[in-house]
């Protein structure tokens, strides 16, 4: 597919031109760490740096919503999503849109994603063999060169949104596209070095989860069943329903809670913290890609960052992935 | 289409089954229809949802019943339904017991408490078309005669065919049947696991000791199907609650082959 160039003033120009029609957000920097804003006419951005604190899911879906047909919302566009947040989509798109679609998920958003150029200290896409920029799930990807950004196509979408607004666009020119591979292999480079230089083989996992259930009662101690993991997960998508005044209400639901799995008469399959603890890394990397063809994690690390437990994610799965 | 929206269904009959068990004859407004072993998700509107199999034949045409245990919240609400009232359902709702597999062959069907209630679908669904069925066989267990459900309907299935042996844990002075749990009733009742299929749907105690006593006779774990009955709540392969291992009870089941999950931890709890 062909690339484009777009300058940085003319990135500016084409928001400003979007804001009517869209809703627009993007990565904004908060000192250490990044969060999705709305994007104003005067809003100065860029799309260097990593993921944000939140993922990119609750654009499609509400953690909580009222499952009517909403007012006509105007559709949205995403910039700055980085390449765990576009990976864990596929898994979501999978449970929400095949057999039967849910048509409450929105169809109308599109991800304009960046290559990161940093990267949090819990990071470790590459340790899942993942590259830490965006592979699918994007409309047109951002990646910065001077002066402003090689623009890739992803989609059917994103392809008509170049021709909508070719005047903002130039072509390409390869010391560009040079310098974006050089740019994502460098940075690949770093992040991979960072973590080690680890990459993780997880086929035969789900025997070593069982076997290794040390390991989970090692460092599911700290665990207080918050759920904090799971709603920020670039990838979970458990919820439950309850009835609202025309048709269900959704909340965002998480198997680290302790009535997830609770039958009538008070049973439950999971009532052990450990178990649960556990089930999130068997749902995550046995299950979901036995039975969705996904892992249910993409490295994006936000669950470390966010556990009041102070649990490292990767690490729990290093050591059981390497153990023999 | 919406997959969360509701059909609103008229209860024409409420039937009190036992102390704890009712049996609602509905109809729904629209076009419905379900394959025996599916179950639908039934609404009280504003109060909650929960899943229940049909117990009906899935060739009897119009209203369909549901068997309903009190169990908790939702269902308390639902024995206050009464003729005439309204209640929403979504559905039919994921798989059903392959009746093509069944044909030519001793079909055992082997119940417990309200587990009967799916059973009785199947059973009426099969006695239907008795004539493709070497035989239909239902053994069933109580916990006592009072708690035995569609107490009057037993005769009526022996004289279209079933063969049928029942037990209560505990009898009294009037119970000629045996006594004993469900897996007594073996003892009588000599199966041919070579030309035979096992359907076990009750409490999940006796749907793994009747699974186990069924091995032990010889069943092959690809002749047993179970229902199995996990915390639901979309019902449609998306929320993630009704886990067993890497399945979803409510999209890859609810009725399984025993041989896809035998090897899953905790499936019986
Ligand atoms: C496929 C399938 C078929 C079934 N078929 C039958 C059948 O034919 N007949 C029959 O009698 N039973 C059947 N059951 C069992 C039946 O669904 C349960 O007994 C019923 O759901 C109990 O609901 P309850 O609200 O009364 O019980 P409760 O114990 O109150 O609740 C059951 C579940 O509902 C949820 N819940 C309860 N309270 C709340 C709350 N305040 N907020 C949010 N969630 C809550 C919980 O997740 C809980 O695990 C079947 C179950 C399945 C899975
Ligand atoms: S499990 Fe943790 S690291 Fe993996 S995608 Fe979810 S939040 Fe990110
Ligand atoms: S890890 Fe838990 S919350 Fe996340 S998708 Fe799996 S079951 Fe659901
Ligand atoms: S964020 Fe940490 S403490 Fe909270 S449920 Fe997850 S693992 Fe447990
Ligand atoms: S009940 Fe929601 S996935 Fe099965």
């Amino acid at each position: 597919m062909e690339q484009k160039f777009i300058s940085n003033e003319k990135v500016k120009a084409l928001t400003k031109k979007l804001i009517p029609d869209y809703e627009i957000f993007y990565p904004r920097r908060q000192e250490e760490s990044w969060d999705w804003a709305r994007m104003e006419a005067d809003s100065e951005f860029t799309f260097e740096g990593h993921r944000t604190v939140l993922p990119l899911k609750y654009f499609f879906y509400s953690p909580q919503e009222n499952l009517v047909e909403k007012k006509k919302d105007k559709p949205r566009i995403i910039f700055g999503a980085r390449g765990c947040d576009t990976k864990g989509l596929s898994l979501l798109k999978k449970i929400y849109l095949e057999d039967p679609e849910d048509p409450h998920f929105r169809k109308d958003v599109l991800v304009f994603s960046a290559d990161c150029t940093t990267h949090h200290p819990d990071c470790f896409c590459t340790v899942l063999g993942d590259q830490p920029w965006a592979t699918e799930n994007f409309d047109l990807n951002f990646s910065i060169v001077e002066n402003g950004y090689l623009v890739s196509v992803g989609s059917d979408a994103g392809a008509k949104f170049l021709k909508d607004h070719g005047g903002f666009f130039e072509s390409a020119r390869s010391e560009q596209e040079k310098s974006m591979s050089s740019h994502r292999t460098s940075f690949e480079e770093e992040l991979k070095k960072f973590n080690g230089n680890k990459v993780l083989d997880l086929k035969d996992l789900e025997g070593k989860i069982e076997k290794h259930s040390d390991v989970f009662k090692e460092y599911g101690k700290t665990c207080v069943s918050c759920s904090s993991c799971t709603n920020v997960c670039s990838s979970c998508f458990c919820f439950f329903l309850s009835e609202g005044d025309e048709n269900k209400i959704r909340y965002m639901d998480s198997c680290q809670l302790k009535s997830y799995a609770r039958v009538a008469g008070g049973a439950n399959p999971r009532e052990d913290l450990i178990e649960r603890f556990k089930h999130r890394f068997t749902c995550k990397f046995v299950y979901r890609p036995q039975m969705q063809g996904f892992n249910g994690c993409t490295g994006c690390g936000r669950c470390t960052a966010g556990c009041q437990g102070k649990i490292d994610f990767q690490e729990v799965l290093i050591k059981v992935a390497e153990a023999k | 289409m919406d997959p969360y929206k509701t059909i609103n269904c008229k209860v024409i009959k409420v039937i009190e089954e036992t102390s704890l068990i009712k049996t609602f004859i509905l109809e729904p407004e629209k076009k419905f229809s379900f394959a025996t072993g599916q179950f639908i998700q039934l609404t009280m509107p504003k109060i909650g949802e929960s899943p229940f199999t049909p117990s009906s034949s899935q060739f009897a045409k119009g209203p369909f019943e549901v068997t309903i245990m009190k169990a908790g919240r939702v269902t308390e609400k639902l024995h206050e339904l009464k003729a005439n009232d309204t209640v929403g359902i979504r559905g039919p709702l994921g798989t059903s017991y392959p009746l093509n597999e069944f044909e030519g062959k001793e079909v055992l069907l082997l119940g417990g408490g309200v587990g009967m209630a799916p059973l009785r679908s199947l059973l009426l669904t099969l006695l239907d078309e008795k004539d493709k069925y070497e035989k239909i066989t239902l053994l069933y267990g109580a916990k006592n005669p009072a708690d035995i459900v569609y107490k009057d309907q037993f005769e009526s299935w022996k004289k279209r065919g079933a063969e049928i042996c029942r037990t209560v844990d505990a009898a009294d002075n009037d119970w000629k049947e045996k006594e004993g749990v469900v897996t007594c009733l073996f003892d009588d009742y000599s199966v041919n696991p070579k030309n035979g299929v096992a359907v076990v749907c009750g409490p999940p105690i006796m749907m793994k000791f009747g699974t186990f006593k069924l091995l032990e006779l010889g069943f092959a774990p690809e002749s047993i199907y179970l229902s199995m009955e996990k915390n639901m709540s979309c019902g449609i392969g998306k929320c993630g609650h009704c886990g067993v291992g890497k399945y979803f009870a409510c999209k890859d089941g609810p009725v399984f082959k025993y041989s896809l999950i035998k090897d899953i931890e905790g499936i019986w709890e």
